[in-house]
């Protein structure tokens, strides 16, 4: 005879019972005090193992308890349901199984997380990601440099270097900053301290066919995807172990796409005929001014950003041919008229430029 | 036992046995292995169901009288309560911030700043509701005779109570803390119930505000003593600091360090007393009786775990934080289990998703 004790969830009196399968249905229960209670099989789950009994559950019935005795219920216990462990789909398919599935199902979502934004990106229409953008950036609050003949002067440079640069909003920004980036929407932007730091037209080309180069592969939309779809999702359900995932994948990101927009800014100089060499000078230039003043240069951000590996300064001198003829990328009155855009603009010093 | 049965009837809760912590180390870490293997291949996923396999552990190891706890919230549920709530907090805040990049472009900052003050507010104010759901969360799910606890409220009113009471408690320097802290505890527990019966907390501040005070001057003291020794050694000596200068000077900051700790501990020990010996249910009185050395040893023995075992330890913290916890609570009273009835109050369905979300630590 199998003996037990039952909680029936509504009160907190705990009744001896004894059980028995009344058919193959349903356990009847037998009170000592008197009374009879019936549990259809399958509403019931096992709770848990105790030393001296094993505890079982009513689905439908919150802290309805029924504790078998396992001197005496071995042939009942056989009957009634399983252990759970480590959860229902674990238990169903084992645990060593459990794991392979779990390492094949991690490693297809980082597999995705990583090529999704690629394939994604070009799916997204330019009018979505420019409505953003545009709602993102506004007018940069005003501070949009226009001096005389400076903008006809980045444009012409821009249209030297990609013919579809006509879709682009390329501007010059006051900033004390030495950056220059892509944002979304076909917005480009170039702060007025990298046009102090740059010596020439030239020198400026390269870095501008390198953000223009970021627009047309679409890298901003696969860095917008990236940050907000698959790394939303990643870090939000993953937890530490996700946000460690999420790491990675910007920081492949960032190398991989750096060095595409480098390889499309090169091939564009050559198609410009303009010089890669000064571009190559200029990173150089830039990279003794970090070592001068020390990883701390938050100024000059555009080393952050994009960094000025030796590899990549050899890549642009590597791509010079010797002894070509190549032209100026702009005349010097067009240079002069770009690169005192801010401190030739009638507007200057009127907004609030503390801004930063 | 003094009834027919040995069953129906009152339960006495004597001190020194009313809880008992009865799990082992050597049974627990199967659990905590198969729970980090498990975690990981699932790319964090897995959690839920770890911590609640963790807990199912814990609770069913903890005797009260005559019974243990039981534990029967599950991995689903607290998963589809995380889902739910990321669903609603994440688009207000992750559009908010996009609206704040936009504004800050535009050079609107100063209504940025005043939308990114409303944001802060409303997310305090959230912290106090998800505080409020997750202890209700967890007396729902916590099963001692087939009875579950639970709430009616749904912590929305304590959400401005814990506002208002946590800034008014860091008025006058955070000098009222002592006063907010119990106050949101009773205002908490005093919502909750189990069974049919309700929580009463009534605890005050008595002896916490001398030790909050300490806790509040070790810094201020450190600053006049080490600025008094600078002063003093620098008019002794003529020349730059030696490194006998630089050794003094990091064997003080240590030293500020630990007697920060030490205060800090000293305040949360008797605050952890105070509120559990003025809080009651069903007849019975709670106790803790963990005192400062109590919760040196268990943070101690945490820190020296973790390194040990180079963070393996880590999977340990749950099981040593609740084993201490029992192990230092007490009971005293009588419970009529023949009156013990069933929690009227519905189960919510976003277990402690709210507090996941704002990251507070649970049990």
């Amino acid at each position: 005879m199998a003996r037990g004790w039952l909680y029936d969830g509504e009160s907190a009196v705990r009744r001896e019972v004894e059980a028995a399968a009344e058919g193959a249905e349903s356990l009847r229960l037998d009170l000592t005090e008197g009374g009879r209670v019936e549990a259809p099989f399958d509403m019931l789950c096992h709770v848990e193992s105790r030393r001296d009994c094993e505890v079982y559950g009513r689905m439908d019935v919150p802290g309805w308890r029924l504790g078998l005795f396992h001197d005496g219920a071995e042939r009942l216990i056989a009957r009634m349901p399983r252990k759970q462990s480590y959860g229902r789909l674990i238990d169903r398919i084992g645990l060593g199984p459990a794991v392979v599935a779990g390492v094949l199902f991690s490693a297809l979502i980082i597999f995705l997380g990583f090529t999704a934004p690629t394939w994604l990106a070009p799916l997204v229409p330019m009018s979505w990601e420019k409505r953003f953008g545009d709602s993102l950036v506004g007018e940069w609050g005003g501070r949009y440099c226009r001096g005389q003949g400076g903008q006809q002067a980045l444009e012409k440079l821009a249209g030297e270097l990609s013919p579809a640069a006509r879709d682009l909003d390329i501007r010059v920004v006051h900033a004390p900053l030495v950056n220059a980036g892509a944002l979304p929407g076909g917005h480009i932007v170039i702060f007025d301290e990298l046009l102090k730091e740059a010596d020439s037209a030239d020198e400026l080309a390269g870095v501008l066919a390198h953000e223009i180069a970021h627009v047309e592969r679409r890298h901003t939309t696969q860095a917008m995807i990236r940050e907000f779809g698959v790394g939303a999702v990643v870090s939000a359900l993953g937890g530490p172990a996700g946000s460690r995932a999420d790491t990675l994948l910007a920081a492949r990101y960032s190398r991989g796409s750096e060095t595409e927009a480098d390889s499309d800014a090169i091939a564009t100089l050559r198609r410009a005929n303009i010089s890669p060499l000064p571009t190559a000078g200029f990173f150089e230039r830039l990279g003794r001014d970090e070592a001068k003043l020390g990883r701390a240069a938050s100024a000059l951000s555009y080393i952050s950003t994009h960094p000025l590996s030796a590899e990549r300064r050899q890549r642009f001198r590597a791509s010079a041919e010797k002894g070509h003829a190549y032209r100026p990328a702009l005349s010097a009155a067009e240079w002069r008229a770009l690169a005192n855009i801010c401190a030739s603009d009638p507007r200057r010093g009127t907004d609030d430029l503390d801004f930063f | 036992m003094n009834d027919r049965q040995g069953l129906a009837g009152e339960r006495r809760a004597e001190p020194d046995s009313a809880f008992v912590f009865e799990g082992n180390w050597r049974e627990f870490l199967p659990i905590a292995l198969t729970n980090l293997l498990l975690i990981i291949v699932t790319l964090g996923i897995y959690r839920f169901w770890a911590k609640a396999r963790e807990r199912r552990y814990l609770w069913g190891r903890t005797r009260f009288i005559d019974e243990t706890l039981e534990w029967t919230g599950t991995g689903k549920e607290m998963l589809i309560g995380f889902l739910l709530v990321i669903l609603v907090v994440a688009p207000v805040f992750f559009g908010a911030q996009l609206l704040l990049q936009a504004l800050a472009m535009r050079g609107q900052g100063d209504l940025a700043l005043l939308i990114a003050l409303g944001l802060y507010g409303g997310a305090f104010y959230m912290i106090g509701v998800a505080r409020f759901r997750a202890l209700r969360y967890r007396l729902s799910r916590t099963y001692w005779h087939g009875i579950r606890g639970g709430s009616e409220d749904g912590g929305w009113g304590y959400g401005w109570t814990s506002l208002w009471k946590t800034i008014a408690g860091s008025m006058v320097f955070g000098l009222l803390v002592p006063w907010s802290m119990t106050e949101l505890w009773n205002d908490r527990w005093n919502k909750m119930s189990f069974g049919q019966h309700e929580f009463s907390a009534g605890a005050d501040t008595e002896g916490l505000f001398h030790r909050w005070l300490i806790v509040y001057l070790v810094p201020v003291g450190a600053i006049f003593v080490g600025l008094g020794l600078f002063g003093a050694s620098s008019a002794f000596s003529d020349g730059p600091p030696g490194d006998g200068a630089a050794v003094a000077i990091s064997l003080f900051v240590l030293f500020i360090y630990l007697a920060f700790l030490l205060a800090s501990l000293s305040y949360y020990a008797a605050f952890y007393r105070q509120v559990v010996n003025a809080t009651g249910v069903a007849g019975v009185e709670f106790e803790f009786t963990a005192r400062t050395k109590d919760w040196l040893k268990l943070i101690l023995g945490n820190f020296g775990l973790v390194i040990v075992t180079l963070g393996v330890g880590l999977l340990f913290l749950g099981y040593r934080n609740w084993s201490f916890a029992v192990r230092h609570m007490e009971a005293v009273g009588e419970i009529n289990l023949d009156t013990l009835l069933q929690s009227p109050y519905a189960a919510t369905g976003d277990a402690e998703g709210l507090a996941d979300a704002f990251d507070i630590g649970a049990i």
